[in-house]
């Protein structure tokens, strides 16, 4: 088992490494986003902020931003951490396509002729399809953080105290996020035979997925009914995670573990269903 | 081991989603080291066939056996011990040669020190030595089909199954081909299954023929059983449009065995066909029709293949029974999504 997954796992990487343009593309997408959507929408709490008023207004329009961003300092440190969410599952869109055009160019069957388990089979793509939004989750949180260091740009500012447990649930979000999305996609890509198909199938998922969190949307503009959708929203839940042990637990109801556990139980039951699935479509026999 | 034949099938048949039959109760063996050729016009079932017996489709019913091992209950152990070169091109554009072979190789479980050595020597065999480190992409459709043979070979089988592994070489791509082949059968001893569009190719290499037409085996033998069976030689005598039905002159003739008319031209299998010709024209020519044409042919597998089906023996005859099982299930989801 570990001989082909190793052998499949290592032609996903040279496939990836022989293909410089999608790394560019999958780069430049976020760094787009964290330049012209991060900084478009951005504006400073303190220019709102007349220190010269009283106190109790004064006092009151901060708890009122502080709520409105649920504890980041700015629009942007909140927009950077739901960038990360949002980069976790974008990325993982095309994992699915690959084993499509594999079935198209025949390099599928090839691989479905040999005794290779189904587990290597998917274990590998998952991996390869995988590591790519995590590594770009923690691209755009590094870069997000350098643009608080150049002049004109808005960034990244952590004000809580994040420390090596806090870093660890952070890593933990990121990898269950993108792992439950690759899984999915992977999933939709074995039993999809069309790409239009799986495209639609795809979008079908993304946007409404996306669009019920609180990834890019400030907290204090979503309705009631929104927040609601969103608290359940895996997006939200690895989100929450980043933002809570970035700029501290104030604004959040639960500590970070609990959304990890939410996370963890959505990252359970959709790779138990792939699991299911994919043994079925992947039997030796067809 | 030895006496057990490489392939045993019993009664295998396979319907497509319980409407189309694809192969109907067919029963043959190919003893150890033979060169088995399934021949038969597209939709006849061949690659359905192959599919099967190579693990990669479940039969409705039946039993295929090969080197010993039943395929429905042990498919993974079968692929372990076959090659399958696929009709179409199934190597990684992106990957080199070399890595195709080594990825090849990690999916059989062979170990990555192992799976150098032996791509190694199949690049060299198959004279790809020069080009192993350039992406397959680069490669000519010889060199690809080259490629495709040693990744068939990675894992040493014993039974190589060929599914129409020529077709779209140039002439030279194919001798080079078959070429390699020989080379194979008479250092391993390997025992080769090949279905195949150019009936030339299979006269040559096959030992043995099965030809299947609507899922059906309608003849098995040698090549020379087989053309034997049609009866000697075959003259062909074409007759003006129009002109009346010459067959009940030419039946009676000493030698005929049987006269068959196709537009306009009388196919006639006789014994010594050069002999048979003058007098079959003065019969013609004494019952008042002019004989405007003639052909005289040693039987050849083409003729053994219109004997046997009742078709020429062409490509892109119509849908094959895969195709058509993908037609009805794309049909039966659009009914779905209308519903």
């Amino acid at each position: 088992m570990l001989r082909e997954l190793a052998a499949l796992t290592r032609r996903e990487f040279i496939k990836l490494a022989r293909n410089p343009q999608a790394i560019f593309t999958t780069l430049t997408l976020p760094i787009l986003y964290l330049l012209l959507f991060g900084n478009g929408f951005s504006f400073n709490v303190a220019q709102y902020v007349n220190p010269a008023l009283p106190i109790p207004p004064h006092q009151q329009l901060i708890d009122l931003l502080d709520d409105y961003f649920r504890g980041a300092p700015d629009y942007y440190s909140y927009f950077a951490a739901g960038m990360v969410g949002f980069v976790s599952v974008t990325a993982t869109l095309f994992i699915g396509a690959n084993v499509i055009f594999d079935k198209l160019f025949g390099v599928f069957r090839r691989t479905r002729g040999t005794p290779a388990p189904s587990a290597a089979v998917f274990g590998s793509r998952l991996i390869a399809g995988a590591t790519q939004p995590i590594l770009l989750a923690f691209f755009v949180m590094g870069l997000a953080l350098l643009f608080a260091h150049v002049s004109g740009l808005h960034g990244l500012t952590v004000t809580g105290s994040v420390g090596v447990v806090g870093a660890l649930q952070i890593i933990a979000a990121i990898v269950l996020l993108s792992l439950m999305f690759a899984t999915l996609f992977l999933t939709f890509g074995i039993l999809i035979d069309v790409p239009q198909t799986y495209f639609a199938a795809v979008n079908v998922i993304n946007l409404p997925v996306l669009l019920t969190s609180d990834a890019l949307y400030p907290w204090g503009t979503m309705p009631t009914w929104l927040r609601n959708v969103s608290s359940y929203n895996p997006v939200s839940l690895a989100v929450n995670v980043l933002r809570e042990v970035m700029f501290g637990s104030g604004a959040y109801p639960y500590g970070p573990g609990v959304y990890l556990l939410g996370l963890f139980a959505w990252a359970a039951v959709l790779i138990g269903i792939a699991i299911l699935l994919v043994r079925r479509a992947l039997r030796p026999l067809e | 081991m030895a006496d057990t034949p490489a392939i045993q099938v019993e009664g295998l048949k396979k319907i497509y989603n319980g409407k189309i039959l694809a192969v109907d109760d067919i029963s043959f063996r190919v003893p150890r080291g033979e060169t088995f050729g399934f021949l038969g016009p597209n939709g006849a079932g061949k690659t359905t066939t192959v599919s099967m017996l190579t693990a990669g489709l479940r039969p409705t019913h039946g039993h295929a056996v090969i080197d010993g091992l039943d395929v429905s209950r042990d498919p993974d152990e079968v692929k372990r011990r076959i090659g399958i070169i696929f009709q179409e091109s199934t190597a990684d554009g992106d990957l080199t040669g070399r890595e195709n072979l080594e990825v090849a190789a990690g999916c059989f479980g062979i170990s990555m020190s192992e799976a150098r050595i032996r791509s190694r020597r199949l690049l060299e065999q198959m004279q790809l030595t020069d080009a192993a480190d350039r992406p397959a992409k680069t490669y000519s459709g010889g060199m690809r089909r080259r490629l495709e043979l040693a990744v068939g070979l990675i894992n040493e089988p014993r039974i190589l199954f060929l599914d129409e592994p020529t077709l779209g070489l140039d002439p030279q791509g194919r001798a080079g081909f078959w070429g390699f082949i020989k080379q194979l059968r008479a250092n391993d001893g390997l025992t080769v299954f090949v279905t195949t569009h150019y009936l030339d190719e299979a006269d040559e290499m096959c030992d043995r023929i099965a030809i299947i037409d609507h899922g059906k085996i309608v003849a098995t033998g040698t090549p020379t059983e087989l053309k034997d069976r049609l009866g000697g030689d075959v003259v062909s005598l074409r007759t003006p449009e129009g002109s009346p039905d010459v067959s009940g002159i030419l039946s009676p003739l000493p030698g005929v065995s049987a006269v068959q008319k196709q537009d306009g031209t009388y196919r006639v299998k006789c014994q010594r066909g050069e002999t048979f010709v003058p007098r079959a024209v003065a019969a013609c020519t004494s019952a008042g029709v002019g004989v405007i044409g003639v052909t005289v042919k040693r039987p050849s597998l083409d003729e053994v293949f219109l004997e046997y089906t009742g078709r020429e023996f062409r490509e892109d005859e119509g849908p094959t029974a895969t195709d058509r099982a993908v037609m009805l299930q794309r049909v039966q989801g659009q009914l779905r999504g209308r519903r």
